[in-house]
């Protein structure tokens, strides 16, 4: 086995006074998707700031073994840009302009966008854009995928739908992905594990399996299981 | 077609009262001119050809100002709306000299440059100038944040950032200060002229007034009337450009 892409030991952070983590330990091995869930203000975007190296922890050590790309809940796209101009932003630099243009026609093609290639982000559907990030996103290349609640800002259809194609996506270009989120059910459709996250100071309360392969229903067995155990961590039940 | 023909038509009914006015007597002698003066006061102009030598060096006037003035205050406003620091120590300083009318400068400006074109342009680029710099950085200091996440995960550092996002991102806000900014330095274009030079609409205005030719006055007024909306039409179209449009559909 190798090394794991992101090591976390003891990782603490701290925003003035306030502790936000305490003692965060847990690993992600290549390939992985994993989920962490957490009640509303654990930190789970300053969870990925972490991961992104956009912050620093205050303790602890942090170990990235790779680079990442981070998908936002919403508005990360360039509203100057178009669909194409924005996945082409997305591609590693030095691309040169011919294989640009091949592999950006593959990501309008993976995320069938092909006839919205040449529309602004604010002339699509909240789940059309929510692709564009994810195509944008993968075309780097990158080893890692953070991804911050990113179907959240859509309707229920949209978000099961989304789940379905972000797993089908990355059943063709394999990554590494951490995806926070607050719902328990998109967690256990998607995750490899799931990661439940306590309230401040956030630490890891319980690492979850998920045995079945991807994708998943909220019918598929385990699901049901997963979700009330997470359920029990969290106090919810 | 209602876009023209409205605006034709209240312009018909302002030119009637205002007609049917002068010949019922309405007006003491001399305090305003009648219609057909004005008109034949305009094609004296346009004949002798000043009308349009007088436009042109107004024009000419605010472009120099505007542009040097646009040219050094958007990369100004970035740099100081990208950083806290700057923008605390600056932004009370740019509002002051804001909100000094660039009037005021006229006496400096002759001492400085002497007269003719140099002062005028001089006033009109501090027209300009300080109006766009605080546009700009206000604008930069609230572009989501989310963008330099998105381009610091993408690579794209130093002044790049500046070029690739934050200008980008301003646009709509910027074009809508580049616009307002516009007829303000046409108005004080109109003003300048009046004091430091001998050449241009407000100088046509101000030797007018000093002839006692009130027809010749009107006729300029309305000719930078006209220039005014001409130009606030054609930095309209700025809004129509794809990488700004977004800014106003939203």
């Amino acid at each position: 086995m190798s090394d794991p892409i992101l090591d976390l030991k003891g990782v603490g952070f701290d925003y003035g006074s306030l502790t936000v983590f305490d003692g965060l330990d847990f690993t992600v091995a290549r390939g992985e998707l994993v989920v962490c869930v957490g009640p509303s203000g654990c930190g789970k975007s300053t969870l990925l700031s972490l991961l992104g190296g956009h912050l620093k922890p205050s303790r602890g050590e942090l170990v990235r073994r790779g680079v990442s790309r981070t998908i936002y809940q919403s508005g990360g796209l360039f509203p100057w840009l178009t669909v194409r101009q924005n996945i082409a932003g997305g591609l590693p630099r030095g691309t040169s302009k011919e294989v640009a243009t091949k592999k950006v026609d593959e990501w309008l093609e993976i995320t069938r966008l092909t006839d919205f290639a040449n529309h602004y982000a604010h002339q699509l559907s909240g789940g059309m854009r929510q692709r564009v990030e994810i195509a944008r996103a993968l075309a780097g290349e990158t080893d890692i995928l953070l991804m911050d609640e990113p179907f959240s800002a859509l309707d229920y259809q949209s978000r099961q739908r989304m789940r379905k194609e972000l797993s089908s996506t990355l059943a063709e270009r394999p990554r590494t992905v951490v995806f926070v989120t607050h719902d328990i059910e998109e967690a256990v459709q998607l995750g490899d594990r799931v990661v439940v996250l306590g309230i401040r100071p956030t630490n890891v309360r319980k690492i979850l399996e998920l045995p079945t392969s991807r994708p998943r229903t909220p019918a598929t067995p385990g699901v049901a299981e997963a979700e009330h155990t997470i359920m029990e961590e969290l106090g919810l039940t | 077609m209602s876009r023209f023909l409205w605006p034709i038509l209240t312009g018909a009914i302002l030119l009637a009262i205002w007609w049917i006015a002068f010949a019922a007597g309405a007006f003491p002698i001399g305090t305003i001119p009648s219609p057909p003066a004005v008109a034949a006061a305009f094609l004296d102009e346009v004949k002798s050809g000043r009308l349009l030598a007088d436009t042109i060096a107004s024009l000419y006037r605010v472009a120099w100002g505007y542009v040097v003035g646009v040219a050094l205050a958007v990369p100004l406003g970035l740099v100081i709306g990208r950083s806290l620091r700057t923008r605390e120590a600056l932004m009370p300083w740019v509002n002051f000299f804001r909100s000094l009318s660039p009037i005021a400068w006229i006496p400096f400006g002759i001492i400085w440059f002497g007269i003719g074109d140099p002062p005028a342009i001089f006033i009109l680029f501090l027209a300009t100038f300080f109006q766009i710099v605080l546009a700009t950085a206000a604008a930069s200091a609230s572009v989501p944040k989310v963008y330099y996440r998105v381009a610091e995960d993408m690579g794209i550092r130093g002044w790049r950032v500046l070029a690739e996002i934050t200008l980008p991102a301003i646009m709509p806000q910027l074009v809508t200060a580049l616009r307002i900014a516009i007829g303000v330095a046409w108005m004080v274009v109109v003003a300048a002229e009046m004091i430091a030079v001998r050449s241009g609409l407000g100088f046509l205005i101000i030797d007018a007034r000093n002839g006692l030719r009130m027809d010749l006055v009107v006729c300029g007024m309305i000719v930078i009337g006209a220039i005014g909306i001409v130009l606030d039409l054609l930095f309209a179209r700025l809004t129509k450009i794809p990488s700004v449009r977004w800014g106003f559909e939203q």
